[in-house]
């Protein structure tokens, strides 16, 4: 509760991390915040050339298959790895002013969470002109998606960044074990493909059921089954309050860590 | 915690662990064991102080004694390992100046990122902008970006925004030396003016002349242990005194005569042992101001040098030239030197204030030098005044009431 009421009176802070993070990321190039929407479109006419002319495959329209599943991933992924280091990168801040530590953590995932925003939108408007075009009322569902996902990926980011600040190769662990998590997420694949004795140890698995809805909305326009959303909500909130009590713990030492 | 106080330390105790080599990795935690031995040192062994509310302390003491810890404590960006620290209000720390600074931001961005950091709300900043640039001096260039700026606009920003966060108790440390005069003069002035609106201030500075203009009241940090607990002036004349004494039980007494430093001349004679003593008749290179020192250089004549003179110059460790004399200026006196000997300068009370001096000594001819040795001694100056310049001017102060 604490928490909570200090995470509020330090809001601005958290805000001009976000601001600072997403303006700084494309200053001094020519187009400037423009690449926030160019990268995401860019890569998705990779994904376009890649898989509707050289590696065909049975799935209709498989790099949009494949692209609503990844901006979401691209959003978890970074914060994972990313996010491990964001009290090591900002030391100097830690190690000489007093604020709520959460605050790094926070500002960095809400700032990926602000960039995967932008290119859903980026995902919406090719939906539309592709005339494929989206169901409204599953789209009304997907800001409860991404605010599952967004505790999530805080959860763990809180874990990761205080765990780095100990321990250091964390961060370099963390490349791998991302990727073999993207490889245990239904990302490239449907969950359809995995054989029927490992399908309930996919569940586990805390991104599979929001990547699953995610595809649920953008890509075969539906509302995703409530037992995907509850697995989703549990996991989620399961592991933000792990995350919570973990970095709270580590967090009184981290300036002699440093 | 009583009413009155804005500040309560109750025997506080931090000890750090000071590893021999630091292993971060898994590698180095999981393979090299006994390579990661560490040394428990205890930074702070049991402070107890109150800061009353509109109050202000300084921290002093040597590099290592605990004033910045205790500061640190103070802020909680560390946490005691035993007692306790209460604090009442809010806090506001100036330890790091600039903090989040983006390069490529302007600096009206930049104060609002800054700002936030010290837990300012957006309308709290909106309202604090005019005064912010108004004192960084900075009208013109505002929206330039900050990479653009010299590193004392920068730090002038920096600070604008540092001082402008309304706190109820402020901790600095050791940030007032900014920019050119007339931006300290401001600061500090502006210090003044954030202590008579009753804000509580904590300061660990090693500038004691600062301490004296703004503090109440000095704690004099020894060893993780309070020590003197005073009036500024009191509590520093004290500590003066001492470093004076630890700097001379350091050098152990001996005069320092170097070797290897420049040293020049035909070579006719030669400075071949030097004393420096005191009045005891002592060797010794750290000196009280005030004190007799006694310099004696002993020299061999390898050649005959006719029309002499014997030389002494006395240079500040910045190069400043506070004093020369020899026997020529002063008694244009012809001397032939044809067998070995020795010449001594003698002051009965040097005059020089706190600081490093490199002493030259010289033999002349009118036709060059025999023997420049231009840095003979090398000396250490310390006084219980905090008198400023470079010597003290005898003198009588008289006022009336």
């Amino acid at each position: 509760m604490k928490l909570i009421s200090e995470l509020y009176a330090y809001r601005e802070m958290i805000f001009s991390l976000i601001r600072r993070d997403l303006k700084g990321r494309y200053k001094g190039s020519a187009l400037g915040f423009l690449w926030t929407f160019i990268n995401p479109l860019l890569q998705l006419g990779v994904y376009t050339m890649v898989f509707s002319i050289i590696m065909k495959n049975d799935i209709e329209d498989y790099y949009l298959f494949l692209f609503v599943a990844l901006i979401p991933w691209i959003f978890f992924s970074t914060s994972l790895t990313g996010g491990a280091n964001c009290i090591r990168t900002q030391q100097d801040m830690v190690k000489k002013i007093y604020f709520p530590r959460e605050v790094l953590p926070i500002a960095y995932v809400t700032s990926q969470l602000v960039n995967m925003i932008l290119s859903l939108l980026v995902v919406l408007g090719v939906l539309i002109v592709s005339g494929k075009g989206f169901n409204i009322k599953a789209l009304m569902v997907l800001p409860i998606i991404m605010i599952l996902e967004y505790m999530l990926a805080l959860g763990i980011t809180f874990i990761t960044a205080a765990v780095t600040v100990y321990l250091r190769d964390v961060e370099y662990i963390l490349g791998i074990i991302s990727m073999a998590w993207q490889f245990s997420t239904p990302v490239m694949y449907s969950v359809d493909m995995v054989p029927g004795r490992l399908r309930n140890l996919f569940y586990l698995n805390p991104m599979t059921p929001l990547i699953i809805a995610y595809r649920d909305i953008l890509y075969y326009k539906r509302i995703p089954e409530l037992q995907t959303l509850i697995s989703g909500a549990c996991l989620g909130v399961l592991l933000l309050f792990v995350g919570i009590y973990v970095f709270a713990k580590l967090k009184r030492h981290f300036v002699e860590e440093l | 915690m009583l009413q009155e106080n804005a500040i309560e330390v109750r025997d506080i105790t931090k000890k750090f662990k000071v590893y021999y080599d630091k292993g971060h990795t898994l590698k180095e935690i999981s393979l090299f064991r006994n390579r990661r031995r560490y040394e428990e040192r205890n930074v702070l062994n049991g402070i107890s102080f109150e800061v009353k509310t509109g109050e202000a302390i300084g921290l002093i003491g040597h590099n290592g004694c605990g004033k910045s810890t205790t500061l640190k404590l103070l802020t909680k960006i560390m946490y005691p390992d035993s007692g306790s620290i209460e604090m009442k209000g809010r806090v506001s720390s100036l330890l790091e100046l600039g903090a989040g600074f983006h390069p490529d931001m302007s600096g009206r961005e930049n104060i609002y990122t800054n700002a936030s950091i010290f837990g300012l709300t957006r309308k709290e900043i909106d309202v604090r902008l005019d005064q912010i640039i108004d004192f960084s001096e900075l009208q013109e260039f505002i929206d330039n970006p900050v990479r653009t700026y010299s590193s004392g606009m920068y730090m002038r920003l920096a600070f604008a925004v540092a001082i402008n966060v309304n706190a109820d108790i402020l901790l600095i440390d050791e940030i007032l030396a900014v920019g050119d005069i007339n931006f300290q003069a401001k600061c500090f002035s502006k210090m003044q003016e954030i202590k008579a609106a009753g804000t509580t201030i904590v300061i660990v500075s090693h500038s004691l002349g600062q301490i004296e203009q703004i503090c109440d009241r000095s704690l004099w940090i020894h060893e993780g242990k309070l020590k003197a607990v005073g009036l500024p002036m009191d509590v520093h004349a004290e500590y003066r005194s001492f470093m004076g004494q630890e700097r001379m039980r350091r050098q152990r007494n001996e005069a320092i005569v170097h070797a290897d430093s420049k040293r020049w001349g035909n070579g006719k004679a030669q400075i071949n042992k030097i004393l420096v003593t005191n009045a005891e008749g002592a060797e010794k290179s750290v000196y009280r101001t005030g004190e007799r020192i006694k310099i004696t250089a002993f020299y061999k004549v390898n050649e005959k040098v006719e029309n002499a003179a014997f030389g002494i110059a006395f240079f500040r460790v910045d190069g400043v030239h506070c004093y020369g004399t020899n026997t020529q200026i002063e008694q244009s006196e012809k001397i032939t030197l044809s067998r070995d000997g020795k010449f001594i300068f003698e002051f009965p009370n040097i005059e020089l204030l706190p600081g490093d001096y490199r002493v030259g000594l010289a033999i002349t001819q009118d036709a060059g030098d025999v023997d420049y040795f231009s840095d003979a001694v090398q000396l250490t100056i310390y006084s219980e005044v905090d008198d400023k310049g470079i010597a003290r001017l005898e003198h009588v102060i008289e006022y009336e009431i």
